[in-house]
């Protein structure tokens, strides 16, 4: 117990985190050229999105013959209207959308953790091989695998579920070890090696003094998972048949797909689609921020040496 | 040997879900496959055919390289500017945060229809460019300048690496700051003395990361490119190439030798950077 | 505070791991249902693709089918047309196939490698004579002479122009029976530099093709199965549409679509009154139901001889399909005239059926907003070319776009570009036996 009295109290000293203290430092003070810099480039960011605005709320005519502006010069709210008036089971889309990215999400968040933890912090005979082949294997393009992979979720009976959509985001992700890895390997091991000599084990370490330092990194992990998961299309394409199993991301899909090679697809549709797509998301990184960025947990500086 | 118990969820993971269809993979790579009758072993043939008759293949190979050497550095370097600026002390943080990695939350299909649109010969970059006297490339049409317009887009995602730095900087300790202030060091030295070295795990992430991304650009080309990776294979990069022989062409053994070979370039890349490592990167505890 | 949110953080932490649970939970409730379908007794599954209005239609007809023939059950599965291909390989490797399979210029993909079944029997058991049914696409989907698939959806393509324009060049009516000449003629006097432009252009393969196979040209040798592009007849064909871009300027250059607007081609520069004249298939028309051209659709000019490309679908049965007698059972009636009407009702595409494609509700549907001369597809029924539809056909497309690339940019004459195709596509093509 001590030592978690220790930690708690380390980081309850350590001054508030950077750019947020009484006292504004130097290195966060905001310049006027600072805000004409983010100012400029966000606008530059924002004009494609006016644009995928624009389009969504221009009429078929417009879209049938292309004469689209950045800035939108009409009004079709009915196109949003429409996208829902169809026969397609939009809340079931979204239901399914839900789900296998709240699945994707905490699978990775369990998981990656612990994984990436033991590889900045244990140690053991083969760790650096096998670290060398989480990394590798990011580098066979998954394209490759499908086949082999889909082959063998049929093996276990898992097509056309939700499984194979989720369940291996249990068993973590390279990418998300290698980056757990490299913060852990930020934090001082002060604490932890402290923890030890109190007799602590390995699983209370980890769950009583590394996971509220590792709480950011761990968000964002779950945003990572989420977008990816939300946005998928390959994924559920392959492993999905019926309808009422279907994401969003596959859902919207209908809408904007012809039915001739080269028949233009209906633009406003698309990016109707998209924002319904893309709204969620933006939801979620704009209020995540408070626990991405803004919460106490004084990560780095708890070790401070 | 807790080692491997708390590395197990990982470890059973690759051994149920990876290790067989790599396995698989690479015997495919030995053999022609159609992916629908049984494949016929043919040796190293597929490489064969590959480095010494594939003009296509040493073409995209190179465009990949072309790709990645600069879209890396680049990304690296505005994600860090950018993480910088969205650091400081500033009114609607939350919002110019989330512009700035909004880019990267825009499904591909509407991003594709409006760089077309923003790429245009007379279109609003090369209009921007009019103003200071340049006359702007037909972009997407022009086998020379196809590239540098897919490095426009992942430009445009440049946003996307701000999360983690963000994330990263959060955790510097103030004190740092704090000490350089009562030394006298202006915003820019503090973030050459303090900021990047204290996020150097973060940037080797972000570079290895991007390095094994950048090359395997794949949707990207498959939607803003017509026909993929055109004109004239200008623009053909080694996962779209190895998508459509898989795909598109059933030549599923010549694809995977594709994505073997390319596997194998990635590695070298990969492991020059990890050797790198000891010379720039700053760990608190060693890793390695 | 520190203390506080290290608490709130843990047991948010297992809040998560409760949530884990339960979504599982949700999950393999789903799982049970849909594993057992696969029996012969399960419905028939049919792989189509497209979008909302392609489910309409096809699920439409189907009623009609499962009304006929109670016994029969069809599972219409609807893929978006991105991903179908790539879908029903997935499907096929897995070893279970769909039943009733959409299949277009790539049949031969499939059944070239033994994944189809051959229809002829099957037909000919059920009385059903594909000629008659269809006219001269009826075996449009062979290979080494037998049927693969049966004709679903096709239409010709047709020749859009802006009437308006026409009248007051005083040009007449385009038709069937004008020849390059005269058309090129029309084009040039259509043509406002810089401005309009008399004709679309030709840069896709179901067009430049139609005009090789009107000089009587062949683009595979029908008799030996070899790429024949050097030609003098298919080199004149596609010489000729491509100086309409570059020599006499009826057509806009690449970089004048691309400054029209994103993804731009013929049918959105036809609909916004760029072209005068658009050669595409019977989709476009929904594009012009509101537009401000006043427009109308006639056959393809014709060559030396009169041809025209087909756009359309087949279906065909997978040879993994445990009821082959049922599946053929339901295209027979899918294809015949009175499931086929739906295709035109819900305005989706041209019923392959010339019976249908001749009738009152084919020539003047109910959602047409002005009058238009419909005959024009039963008309160009009877000169469309068979297409060769070999195995390797996405192989031969890359082929032709890589290889054109150069002179549809006006940088190359058609003659060394078709030289360079040539020698690629005698690689890729392996005459059939």
């Amino acid at each position: 117990m001590s030592v978690l009295i220790q930690a708690q109290t380390t980081a309850a000293e350590v001054a508030p985190s950077p750019g947020r203290g009484t006292r504004v430092l130097r290195a966060f003070k905001a310049t006027p050229f600072t805000y004409a810099t983010l100012t400029v480039v966000s606008a530059l960011l924002s004009v494609p999105l006016v644009f995928v605005v624009s389009i969504a709320l221009s009429s078929d005519q417009t879209v049938n013959a292309n004469t689209f502006t950045v800035l939108p010069h009409e009004f079709h709210w009915e196109n949003f209207v429409r996208v829902f008036g169809t026969e397609l089971p939009m809340g079931r889309f979204l239901l399914n959308s839900v789900l296998i990215s709240l699945g994707a999400v905490v699978g990775q968040v369990l998981s990656s953790g612990l994984v990436g933890y033991a590889f900045a912090r244990l140690r053991a005979p083969g760790k650096n091989v096998l670290f060398m082949v989480v990394i590798a294997t990011m580098m066979i393009p998954a394209q490759i695998t499908m086949i082999p992979q889909f082959l063998l979720f049929k093996e276990l009976g898992w097509v056309n579920t939700f499984l194979p959509l989720i369940v291996p985001n249990f068993f973590s992700n390279a990418f998300n070890v290698f980056l757990v890895r490299q913060f852990v390997s930020r934090l001082s091991s002060d604490i932890d090696e402290a923890a030890m000599v109190d007799g602590l084990g390995f699983f209370a370490i980890y769950w009583r003094i590394m996971l509220p330092m590792l709480w950011p990194i761990l968000i964002a992990i779950g945003i990572f998972t989420l977008t990816h998961a939300w946005g998928d299309f390959m994924g559920p394409l392959i492993y999905l048949n019926d309808e009422s199993k279907m994401p969003l991301s596959l859902g919207v899909q209908y809408i904007t797909s012809t039915s001739q090679a080269l028949q233009a697809p209906p633009w406003n549709s698309v990016m109707v689609g998209s924002i319904l797509l893309t709204v969620p998301m933006i939801a979620v990184y704009y209020f995540g921020q408070r626990y991405l960025y803004e919460m106490d947990i004084s990560g780095g500086s708890a070790g401070v040496k | 040997m807790w080692f491997y118990v708390f590395v197990s969820p990982w470890l059973v993971g690759f051994l149920v879900f990876l290790l067989g269809p790599m396995i698989a993979s690479l015997y495919l790579s030995l053999t022609e496959w159609d992916t629908f009758t049984a494949p016929t072993w043919v040796g190293l043939q597929n490489y064969v055919t590959l480095l010494r008759d594939d003009p296509v293949f040493w073409k995209a190979l190179w465009n990949t390289f072309y790709y990645a050497a600069i879209s890396v550095p680049l990304g690296l370097a505005l994600g860090l500017w950018l993480a910088n600026l969205l650091n400081k002390q500033v009114r609607g943080q939350r919002a110019f945060r989330t512009l700035i990695y909004l880019p990267t939350l825009v499904p591909l299909v509407a991003t594709a229809m409006i760089f077309k649109m923003v790429l245009a010969p007379s279109g609003p970059l090369n209009q921007l460019l009019g103003f200071v006297g340049i006359s702007g490339p037909a972009w997407l049409l022009d086998s020379d300048w196809v590239k540098p317009a897919l490095i426009v887009l992942s430009v445009w995602g440049a946003g996307g690496a701000t999360v983690l730095l963000l994330a990263a900087m959060r955790g510097i300790p103030r004190e740092l700051y704090e000490a350089a202030e009562v030394d006298g060091a202006g915003p820019i030295r503090q973030f050459w003395s303090i900021t990047v070295p204290q996020l150097t795990p973060i940037i080797f992430f972000n570079l290895v990361m991007g390095l094994i991304g950048a090359f395997q650009i794949f949707s990207q080309v498959y939607i803003l490119t017509k026909p993929v990776g055109g004109p004239n294979n200008s623009s053909q990069m080694m996962v779209p190439l190895l998508f459509n022989e898989a795909f598109s062409f059933y030549h599923m053994g010549y694809a995977s030798a594709i994505s073997w070979l390319l596997f194998a370039v990635i590695l070298v890349f990969t492991l020059l950077a990890f050797r790198t490592t000891r010379k720039w990167v700053f760990y608190e505890t060693e890793v390695g | 505070m520190a203390i506080g949110s290290t608490h709130v953080t843990r047991r948010g932490f297992l809040g998560f791991t409760a949530a884990a649970a339960g979504v599982i939970t949700l999950t393999a409730c789903g799982a049970d249902s849909d594993t057992g379908s696969k029996g012969s007794g399960g419905p028939l599954v049919m792989t189509v693709w497209g979008g909302e209005p392609d489910r309409k239609a096809y699920q439409q007809r189907i009623d009609l089918l499962v009304k006929k023939y109670p016994d029969l059950s069809v599972k219409l599965q609807l893929i978006p047309s991105d991903g179908y291909a790539q879908k029903v390989q997935t499907m096929i490797a897995g070893g279970s196939g769909p039943d009733i399979m959409e299949v277009a210029e790539n049949v031969n993909v499939y059944s070239s490698k033994n994944q189809l079944l051959p229809l002829d029997e099957l037909a000919t058991k059920a009385g059903l004579d594909l000629e008659k049914r269809f006219g001269s696409i009826g075996k449009l989907y062979s290979y080494q002479d037998k049927v693969y698939a049966i004709p679903d959806r096709s239409g010709a393509m047709i020749v859009y122009y802006d009437k308006a324009a026409f009248e007051k060049a005083g040009l007449g009516t385009p038709g069937p029976d004008w020849d390059w000449a005269k058309i090129q003629g029309a084009f040039q006097q259509l043509t406002v530099p810089g401005k309009t432009w008399g004709y679309a252009g030709a840069g896709w393969w179901a067009q430049w093709w139609s005009f090789v196979y009107q000089n009587g040209g062949t683009i595979i040798d029908p008799s030996s199965g070899k790429p024949t592009v050097t030609s003098d007849p298919v080199v004149e064909a596609l010489q000729w549409a491509g100086d309409l871009t570059f020599k006499s300027k009826v057509v806009p250059t690449k970089e004048q679509y691309a400054d029209m607007g994103a993804d731009i081609g013929g049918d959105q520069a036809f609909a916004g009154g760029k072209v005068a004249v658009n050669t595409t298939g019977f989709w476009a028309i929904s594009g012009l139901k509101d537009s401000k051209v006043d427009w109308d659709i006639a056959p393809l000019w014709r060559g030396k001889d009169q041809a025209v490309t087909a756009f359309g679908s087949g279906l065909s049965i997978s040879r993994t399909s445990k009821n082959p007698e049922g599946a053929f059972k339901a295209i027979e009636f899918l294809t015949s005239a009175e499931a086929q009407k739906v295709i035109i009702d819900t305005g989706q595409d041209v019923p392959a059926n010339i019976e249908v494609q001749k009738s009152d509700a084919f020539l003047k549907p109910s959602w047409m907003t002005k009058p238009v001369d419909m005959t024009a597809f039963a008309k160009s029924s009877e000169f469309v070319y068979r297409a060769p539809f070999i195995p390797e056909w996405n192989e031969m497309q890359k082929a032709f776009d890589d290889g054109l690339a150069d002179f549809w940019l006006g940088k190359q004459d058609a003659k060394s570009a078709l030289t360079a195709i040539q020698s690629q596509l005698e690689t890729i093509v392996k005459p059939a036996g």
